[in-house]
């Protein structure tokens, strides 16, 4: 069974380019409002992860790659690229108009190469979403980005709960080696259904509680890699791409923990060097 | 008989794929639809206009309808972590006046009675004002709500089924609260 959300989102998407055509933007009652309207609800969401500290808006620190309209509303992929690289200490990623807000929040450590991070999310209805690079004297920098999808909070995994939570905490990682001396590019997969809370049991009609991947830690040896504090805005089976310099043969080893005490520890050889 | 009760187990069984127009032939209910209020809906409501985008749009630029939202609110998660911010909310068609769950069936007497007293309020008493019922797409709340003010003889009462996600698709979304009156009665009743 697909989520029904998913099947509007398509068609929708489908319907686009008629209705494009066929009417230029209309102002409703209250529309002009809206830029307004979005700018502080993102306020108020900055002050609430931020507090007072300054973020400035950068076009060069972070940038945001997303599809302006998103074929499935609960698998969205994001893009992170932070071009100066050496300069960033952590990213966070907020979607403006989800009920809970604040997507993630990825620390680099001392084994990162923190150039690109990919991720996958849900988006409840049509939003702004930010993401906040934090430079390592301390400093804050947003940059954001408009993203059409819809319902991908609530929409079921299309199989039953049980199913969804088979294997939960198997993880696999692929590496593309960068060549001798550049940095290795990562694929973590982690199988968790990451359920949102919002989703609805398609048989018992009640709501999934909500049981998703609090934090992901991810080092080489007693390096740090990264620490990802996700949220139930993260896409059931959370996919993390990233890259890391890795340095002697040790494997990498990824810890993971969701809000109901799960907890889950892999190990993953390097990939053997390249000739 | 049984043709309609193959439809019926039919519907059910897609329930969860259905696109707004839903393909299967769904018959209105009798009274109304007391079951969960995620699935397909029929194509009519007797008594209602039913409005695409285009109507809703018409609509608007000849008449000031009063825009009812039933959709259900966001609630917190159960076994969300205690820090997380949640902020939820409600994005809808501007100057729509937002009533969550007031499509349940059965309602209870005393927001029934709640509901009809806000309809008539926005409607000046007016039974030929014209009123649009919505929520989300495959939503039975907004079928209920106009189902709801039909019996009550008001005129002209549009469904608009493909709800806040027809209007978004094409319109700005507003961020819209509760009803001030709607919101003190239903203080502490699980939503969602």
């Amino acid at each position: 069974m697909k989520p029904f959300t998913a099947t509007l989102a398509l068609s929708l998407a489908l319907s686009l380019p008629a209705a494009a055509l066929l009417v230029g933007p209309v102002h409703a009652a209250g529309a002009s409002d809206t830029d307004a309207e979005r700018l502080a609800r993102w306020q108020e969401i900055r002050t609430s992860i931020f507090g007072d500290k300054v973020v400035a808006t950068t076009d060069t620190l972070v940038k945001i790659d997303a599809p302006v309209r998103a074929l499935d509303a609960s698998l969205v992929p994001i893009t992170l690229t932070m071009p100066e690289k050496d300069k960033i200490a952590a990213v966070h990623f907020v979607i403006d108009d989800n009920p809970s807000p604040y997507a993630a929040h990825i620390t680099f450590g001392p084994a990162a190469d923190p150039g690109e991070i990919k991720l996958r999310v849900r988006v409840n209805n049509y939003t702004n979403v930010h993401a906040i690079a934090e430079t390592k004297d301390g400093k804050l920098f947003e940059a954001a980005k408009f993203v059409k999808a819809s319902g991908g909070c609530s929409a079921p995994m299309g199989m039953t709960d049980e199913e969804a939570m088979q294997g939960m905490g198997d993880m696999k990682m692929k590496f593309a080696d960068g060549g001798a001396g550049k940095a290795t590019e990562a694929t973590l997969m982690i199988r968790h259904p990451n359920f949102s809370g919002m989703q609805m049991n398609q048989v018992t009609r009640d709501y999934t509680p909500a049981r998703y991947i609090q934090k992901v830690v991810v080092t080489q040896g007693a390096r740090n890699i990264l620490t990802l504090d996700g949220d139930i805005s993260i896409a059931s089976n959370p996919v993390l791409n990233f890259a890391f310099l890795p340095e002697g043969g040790e494997p990498i080893k990824v810890t993971a923990s969701d809000n109901q005490n799960g907890r889950w520890e892999h190990s993953f050889p390097l990939p053997s060097p390249s000739n | 008989m049984m043709r309609l009760l193959t439809a019926a187990t039919a519907a059910l069984l897609l329930a969860a794929a259905a696109p707004a127009d839903s393909p299967v032939n769904l018959p209105e209910p009798e009274g109304f639809h007391t079951g969960v209020q995620q699935g397909y809906t029929p194509p009519t409501l007797t008594g209602a206009m039913v409005l695409d985008i285009d109507g809703l749009d018409a609509l608007m630029a000849q008449a000031e309808p009063v825009l009812i939202d039933v959709a259900l609110a966001d609630r917190r998660p159960a076994g969300m972590a205690a820090d997380k911010p949640w902020l939820p909310a409600h994005r809808t068609i501007p100057n729509a006046v937002w009533m969550p769950n007031a499509g349940a069936a059965p309602l209870d007497p005393a927001h029934e009675a709640l509901f009809l007293e806000r309809v008539a309020e926005l409607t000046g008493g007016d039974k030929a004002k014209p009123i649009v019922t919505f929520c989300h797409p495959d939503c039975w709340g907004s079928w209920n709500a106009g189902k709801r003010l039909v019996q009550q003889g008001y005129s002209r009462v549009h469904w608009f089924p493909t709800g806040i996600e027809g209007w978004q698709d094409r319109h700005e979304t507003a961020v819209v609260k509760e009803d001030a009156a709607w919101s003190q009665r239903s203080a502490g009743l699980a939503q969602r």
